[in-house]
């Protein structure tokens, strides 16, 4: 054996023991989060690996059977017009959600930042809707446009806008449009608490300067508001979007993706054909898809999250 | 303050509650429509176009309620979960946020970051997957098989709400406690815990509220009805045909009740909660 090579294995067995007594150094902390990892890995991890092998494979509904198909669910996917529309109607869905609940929300933590009285009323009253559960919200306002009974028909009758009852969510094109009403209702209180923590952050001086200046509501919320929330404005709508992308229960009690799957969007689909008609490796392709959307979401929100670099 | 200034300044506010008040009005509708819907007679609810007032108000549809569905079952299920995931929760999480907290290891910035990531990856994405691993276990038809999947998605909020809350915690505090001859365990209960009570308050309340309002995972796992939460339950009524939107109606009523109470209490830790969840300091 050469000098050389004596000196090698010398130093892999230290790094080897060094190795250990880090291990037996820091054994209670890894112990610690040990059962946590486990748990994530078993209940989160192994699900991910499992749809990807699944989505290679054709396991027709009525047998247990599973053939390897290799990516042909990919090529049928993408080859499809109903993926088309699927992302066209989840768009549609995400934008118009993500930007009705922000505007509602803004408008809403404007209000409720001064020294009002009253404020902890309004706060929680301002929060309820988000808090009750989706398929009670999906169902009242399932209600609320019903076509003969509903009382969105009977205000439109009293002030002489229809003549008579329309019903919404029968309704191929308009539909969506009284789903994404119901999503905007119940993710507006999570961007109005943020932008509130948000604004309260901004320094009153900002705001009192400017009034000595002279400048008009409108202005400071345009040069003193919107830069100073920026940062918050960006953290919510991200997750909002990532929320709505993957909202699932309020579009399935209200409409379950229809009329003629024009409510349907990306993660409605997928239950449909891997759960409902138990077509696993076609509604696991599906969410290899979805995957992909969201680890592009996650990987923005994870960089803004972890800017700061050190403080993990 | 001159006179003009004052009227201006009292105008502004009338101005501000009228908005407030506008815009609180808008967000209550839906709950009038429920609770207005819920005090009138069946002929009353199934007339079109519908009465904006309950003409002649009964509490008659409370009282059918009990006696045609199952509305009590299915909250005292929505609890059973609720309170599963609550401590299967904090189980793992305590230990976990407490450990990356106290320690410096390898693997901790990998462990903490992959939690968030898991927060990113919403379950109807991994429903598919989820499933198959849930009948190979043998979970279907369990109240495991939702308290699982709940306390795998509640996890990641509280590992980070908890992580950032035990660092507030002096360690000095510990070590004098250490050399008073406690043990960990002890110093964890006696004097860690105590101190983290607005966290752990934070956390249960998210945990619960998760639990309690999911449809997916009991739509998904549990087919047995014996076992629905509310969402289900409410979920159930909906019928292909027909639905008795006034027993539905009601039964969604008496299920938003439990957090109601909770929120008129907990307020505070819900909100420190949201935002802690989404935006750090």
């Amino acid at each position: 054996m050469s000098l050389a090579e004596e000196y090698t294995e010398a130093s892999e067995e230290s790094r080897l023991e060094r190795g250990l007594a880090y291990l037996q150094r820091n054994s209670r902390a890894y112990l610690l989060i040990a059962p946590a990892a486990v748990f994530l890995l078993a209940v989160v991890g192994y699900p991910i690996v499992e749809t990807f092998r699944l989505s290679l494979y054709r396991s027709p509904a009525d047998s247990t059977i599973e053939t390897f198909v290799g990516l042909q669910h990919y090529a049928e996917i993408f080859d499809s017009d109903i993926f088309y529309r699927l992302l066209w109607q989840t768009g549609r869905w995400v934008v118009a959600g993500v930007v009705g609940k922000t505007i509602l929300g803004l408008l809403i933590a404007i209000h409720l930042k001064g020294d009002i009285r009253g404020r902890k009323f309004f706060r929680t009253a301002f929060l309820i809707p988000w808090g009750i559960p989706y398929a009670i919200s999906a169902v009242v306002f399932r209600w609320i446009e019903h076509p003969q009974f509903g009382y969105l028909n009977a205000i439109l009758l009293k002030l002489g806008l229809i003549e008579q009852g329309i019903g919404i969510l029968g309704n191929p094109s308009l539909a969506w449009l009284g789903v994404v009403v119901a999503d905007i209702w119940i993710g507006t209180p999570f961007m109005a608490i943020i932008f509130l923590a948000g604004l309260q952050s901004i320094p009153q001086e900002l705001y009192e300067a400017a009034a000595i200046d002279g400048a008009e509501k409108w202005h400071q919320f345009r040069y003193i508001t919107l830069p100073q929330l920026k940062s918050v404005i960006l953290i919510a709508t991200l997750l909002s979007t990532i929320w709505t992308f993957v909202s699932f229960d309020v579009i399935w009690t209200m409409t379950g993706g229809g009329p003629i799957s024009s409510t349907a969007t990306l993660v409605i689909h997928i239950y449909q054909v891997g759960l409902q008609n138990g077509n696993l490796g076609r509604g696991a392709a599906y969410s290899v898809i979805g995957f992909l959307f969201l680890l592009v979401f996650a990987v923005i929100y994870l960089r803004i999250y972890t800017r700061g670099g050190d403080e993990l | 303050m001159t006179m003009a200034g004052h009227d201006r300044s009292s105008l502004r506010k009338v101005r501000l509650y009228g908005v407030l008040i506008a815009l609180l009005g808008v967000m209550m509708l839906p709950f009038y429509a429920m609770f207005s819907s819920t005090f009138k007679p069946e002929s009353e609810i199934f007339s079109a176009p519908a009465t904006l007032f309950p003409s002649d108000p009964t509490f008659q549809a409370y009282v059918d309620v009990w006696s045609q569905t199952d509305v009590l079952l299915w909250i005292g299920n929505s609890f059973v979960i609720s309170l599963g995931t609550v401590v299967l929760t904090l189980l793992l999480a305590i230990p976990a946020a407490y450990s990356c907290a106290r320690n410096d290891f390898v693997g901790k910035r990998t462990f903490l970051l992959s939690v968030l990531v898991v927060q990113m990856f919403a379950p109807v994405v991994l429903i598919v997957g989820l499933f198959d691993v849930i009948t190979q276990f043998g979970l279907f038809n369990t109240y495991l098989a939702v308290i699982i999947p709940a306390a795998a998605f509640t996890l990641p909020f509280n590992v980070w709400m908890l992580y950032g809350y035990f660092k507030t915690i002096p360690v000095a505090l510990e070590e004098s406690a250490r050399i008073d001859g406690a043990s960990q365990l002890q110093i964890l209960t006696k004097i860690v815990l105590p101190l983290t009570k607005p966290a752990l308050v934070a956390s249960i309340t998210y945990t619960f509220l998760y639990a309690w309002n999911r449809l997916l995972f009991v739509l998904t796992f549990l087919t047995d009805s014996g076992k629905y939460n509310i969402p289900r339950g409410v979920f159930s009524m909906v019928g292909a045909l027909q639905t008795d939107w006034r027993m539905m109606l009601t039964v969604s009523v008496i299920g938003i009740i439990p957090l109601l109470i909770l929120f008129a209490f907990l307020e505070e830790y819900i909100v420190a909660g949201m935002t802690a969840g989404a935006v750090k300091e």
